[in-house]
């Protein structure tokens, strides 16, 4: 509990003076006859007239602080706005994305920039605790605080400052420096990550590269129940859940990320003064009362993230850029596309890429020498292993333990026997004695903010059978396999509300020709060391030539499984294999529809560091609805013109249809 | 059903449920009602069932024990660690990082508990030497109880010749 200095405050002094006098000298009457006389005093007035006095004295002041407030239009201020999360809305007014009601001291202050202002004021005379953390206004909202006691010079007299002992001891263990962006990348095998996530760290006086794993982030995440179930993503998209903020240690995160979900992270120093760094802490507290419904595209991690930034630097405007998505790499890229925001970069790998680098780095003996002895120490006293030199042996004994680590966070409840390999694996490392030479790690996919933006659209033309055509796309997101990668995960695709209008010439026809709801690939390369499946699903709507139909529209659900492998015969191929089922609705089959399942081969493949090739083709067999089967070929090159600008020429083949295109594609 | 395991399992592991805690795991962390349960649970996540159920919330572990502002609960005060717990709190957390870099003679785990602990940088080389030298009494030790291992450490460097001296806790 917050101490609470008050008007009263020199009779409650005087009290406990006069209270442990009674105590220490029992013995002198006089004092202790002063004493009682002085108790009953105070008991008589302390209730009564000093509070009488100053509620006088507070409501005066207090109605001079609301005018001069009102006289310098402090509620239509930026820093006001900021402070309480208010947007415009379509009808002029304000309202403001927070939805805990304990955030505003006036029941209006979700609409209201000015009775918020008035209220808040007023609550700042009061020790009656507010909000979820539970304390008096001025130490629930800190930041407010503070602006308003500056704009307004608060007299301490007539508005006594009241000591913050909880802010204080909080806002003092971060021992604040600077902050630095998070971004545990997209990993497309773990639908929770596609995206990726973004958080901030507070990094400490006095740290090193080594232990920054000690700082505390502020992240912000919905607060899920329990026995959510398949509820779970639809509240997620529709603001169902609440979002609150949190200090996790950084270590838990690195664990979460870089160890179990095996996902790169990139984290940017951002320069920020030593006053920016004090007031995003500030603000950060008042949001310990705050709670936002969570929508996953928009209101999620990273943009609430920015709110918090632009309070620390109001001259940044963040979150005006977003208006309908807030995808996380795309906060990264506006952080960096900032001049002079940020001051450094630093990579911290994911298992598995530290142990794919360090696969490449050994001679093939020596890389299988060390997944044996992941799999049998007796590997351990074989010539081969004892002829190396110690720091080969420490190296491949470190790989060994990063192999069985890795197993061990990557199934379902492992085997207690890998735990107790990598006991061994490590009891025999520690009697070499030696510590292990610092690996660099160069990144498999490079940062966010070198890759293409989110959306795209793109314009192309081509011939389809015995037509000519041009046509139109839009791409709300996100990547696909041919897309420029710099930046993005290798080998996975997601695109999500795509359209395309088609224009033919001789028939004179302008059509829907194919929109996409969700289009997800997500290929694995699989080795000795990594065995995760590949995957994919596609469901939308494209434009088919079958039987008599020259063009009808055919929605389709498709979904595979299968495997990849990745090979470095010219610079890098990843050759893939799907078997997989698909449904198609249109009224060009008997029935209306056909449900079957079938089979693709490709092969993806990148050409020089611009020029990437793909070629697949599929058999797919339909046994249900319309009985017929499809062969279907598709070839398609991409040529990257500017990080924001490519070509494309794509080549798809069914039974009789034949579609040649060429398209420019802009992403913005 | 998983998630409930997982959900519980938090809940114990930070004192929420303090007396269950106290029955399933008598005495194995930090006095502030920690289980050993950490991240053990959380890694059964990995298939792919509940990964698409956490998609659209970035729904992470330990988020509510760490909240802002939340006042006092198990190991934490207002969010934040709380000092005599900040210690052990991380060998616990952080126990498989940290017998990996105890037996490899170095690491950022281990850098960072030798700070925790009041080892200054320039030590931190003897400071790893001496765990490696002892990495299969730690990890036993630690095994059985974090709280115990610091202990250990601890015990260790105040009959260590160079960092008896250097030691500033």
């Amino acid at each position: 509990m917050p101490r609470i200095q008050s008007l009263p405050k020199p009779q409650l002094a005087n009290n406990q003076h006069g209270a442990s006098t009674l105590e220490s000298k029992p013995r002198v009457f006089l004092t202790r006859c002063w004493c009682i006389v002085l108790l009953l005093f105070i008991l008589l007035l302390a209730p009564t007239s000093p509070v009488d006095a100053g509620a006088l004295i507070e409501n005066e002041y207090l109605v001079e602080l609301i005018d001069k407030g009102l006289e310098a239009k402090l509620a239509s201020e930026q820093e006001w706005h900021l402070l309480l999360h208010y947007r415009k809305d379509l009808f002029g007014g304000y309202s403001s994305e927070q939805d805990d009601p304990g955030f505003f001291m006036s029941p209006d202050g979700k609409t209201n920039p000015q009775a918020e202002l008035d209220a808040t004021l007023k609550q700042f005379f009061s020790d009656e605790l507010v909000g979820r953390s539970k304390q008096p206004a001025q130490c629930a909202f800190v930041a407010r605080y503070e602006w308003l006691r500056n704009r307004l010079r608060f007299d301490e007299n007539r508005l006594p400052p009241m000591a913050c002992e909880r802010f204080e001891r909080w806002f003092a263990d971060f021992e604040a420096q600077s902050i630095t962006l998070i971004f545990p990348s997209a990993f497309l095998n773990n639908p929770a990550s596609m995206f990726g996530h973004t958080l901030l760290r507070v990094d400490q006086r006095g740290q090193t590269d080594s232990t920054r794993i000690l700082a505390y982030t502020i992240n912000y995440a919905a607060d899920v129940p329990p026995d959510a179930g398949i509820a779970y993503p639809i509240r997620g998209i529709f603001g169902g859940y609440r979002g609150y903020f949190s200090t996790i240690p950084y270590y838990l995160k690195v664990q979460e990320y870089r160890d179990i979900e095996n996902r790169d992270i990139w984290e940017y120093r951002l320069n920020f003064t030593g006053d920016q760094v004090r007031r995003l802490l500030m603000h950060a507290w008042e949001l310990g009362n705050a709670s936002f419904d969570y929508f996953f595209f928009k209101e999620n991690c990273s943009y609430h993230l920015l709110a918090l930034l632009d309070y620390a630097d109001p001259t940044l405007y963040l979150t005006d850029e977003f208006l309908l998505w807030t995808v996380p790499a795309d906060t990264v890229r506006l952080i960096a596309s900032k001049p002079g925001l940020v001051s450094g970069i630093a990579y911290r790998p994911s298992r598995s890429n530290v142990i794919r680098r360090k696969r490449e780095f050994l001679p093939a003996s020596e890389r299988e020498l060390a997944h044996r002895i992941a799999q049998d120490l007796g590997e351990l006293t074989s010539p081969a292993f004892a002829q190396l030199g110690l720091a080969k042996q420490a190296f491949l004994l470190d790989l060994a333990s990063d192999y069985l680590r890795y197993r061990i966070e990557t199934t379902d409840s492992p085997p207690p026997e890998l735990k107790e390999r990598n006991r061994a694996v490590l009891t025999a490392r520690s009697q070499l004695r030696i510590p292990s030479q610092e690996f660099m790690v160069v990144p498999f996919a490079k940062q966010p903010e070198l890759g293409h933006r989110t959306s795209r659209a793109s314009v192309g033309g081509g011939w389809r059978n015995n037509d000519t055509f041009e046509e139109q796309t839009i791409r709300a997101g996100y990547h696909d396999l041919l897309d420029p990668e710099i930046g993005y995960t290798p080998n996975a695709q997601i695109e999500i509300a795509s359209v395309t209008m088609r224009t033919y010439n001789r028939i004179n026809q302008t059509r829907l020709e194919r929109a996409t709801l969700a289009n997800i690939v997500s290929l694995s390369p699989m080795d000795s060391v990594f065995h995760a499946p590949s995957w994919k699903i596609n469901a939308g709507m494209n434009t088919i030539r079958f039987d008599s139909c020259q063009l009808c529209s055919n929605g389709f659900l498709n979904g595979g499984i299968g495997a990849a492998m990745e090979s470095h015969w010219l610079k890098r191929e990843v050759m893939f294999a799907f078997a997989e089922a698909e449904a198609n609705y249109s009224r060009a089959y008997e029935e209306d529809h056909r449900v079957g399942g079938g089979g693709t081969v490709g092969l993806l493949t990148d050409l020089t560091d611009r020029w990437k090739l793909m070629a697949s083709g599929s058999y797919l067999r339909y046994a249900l609805g319309d009985k017929s089967d499809d062969f279907r070929w598709f070839v398609g090159q991409r040529f990257t013109l500017l990080q924001n600008l490519s070509l494309r020429l794509e080549y798809n083949h069914r039974d009789h249809d034949n579609d040649v295109m060429f398209s420019m594609q802009a992403f913005f | 059903m998983l998630k409930k395991v997982i959900m519980l399992s938090v809940a114990v592991l930070f004192g929420m449920q303090a007396g269950l805690a106290m029955a399933a795991n008598p005495d194995t962390g930090p006095g502030c009602g920690l289980g050993k349960l950490a991240w053990a649970d959380y890694s059964h996540q990995k298939n792919i069932g509940p990964q698409v159920l956490m998609a659209t919330t970035n729904g992470t572990f330990g988020s509510q024990t760490f909240g802002i502002s939340t006042g006092t609960s198990g190991c934490t005060n207002d969010g934040k660690v709380m000092a005599e717990e900040k210690t052990t709190l991380f060998a616990q957390l952080n126990f498989e990082n940290l017998s990996q870099e105890m037996a490899q003679g170095q690491g950022e785990h281990l850098a960072s508990l030798a700070t925790l602990m009041g080892v200054p940088a320039e030590q931190h080389a003897a400071f790893f030497a001496m765990t490696q030298e002892r990495y299969t009494s730690l990890v036993k030790t630690g095994e059985a109880s974090p709280v115990a291992m610091v202990k250990a450490i601890n015990d260790a460097i105040a009959t260590h010749p160079v960092l008896a001296q250097a030691s500033t806790r």
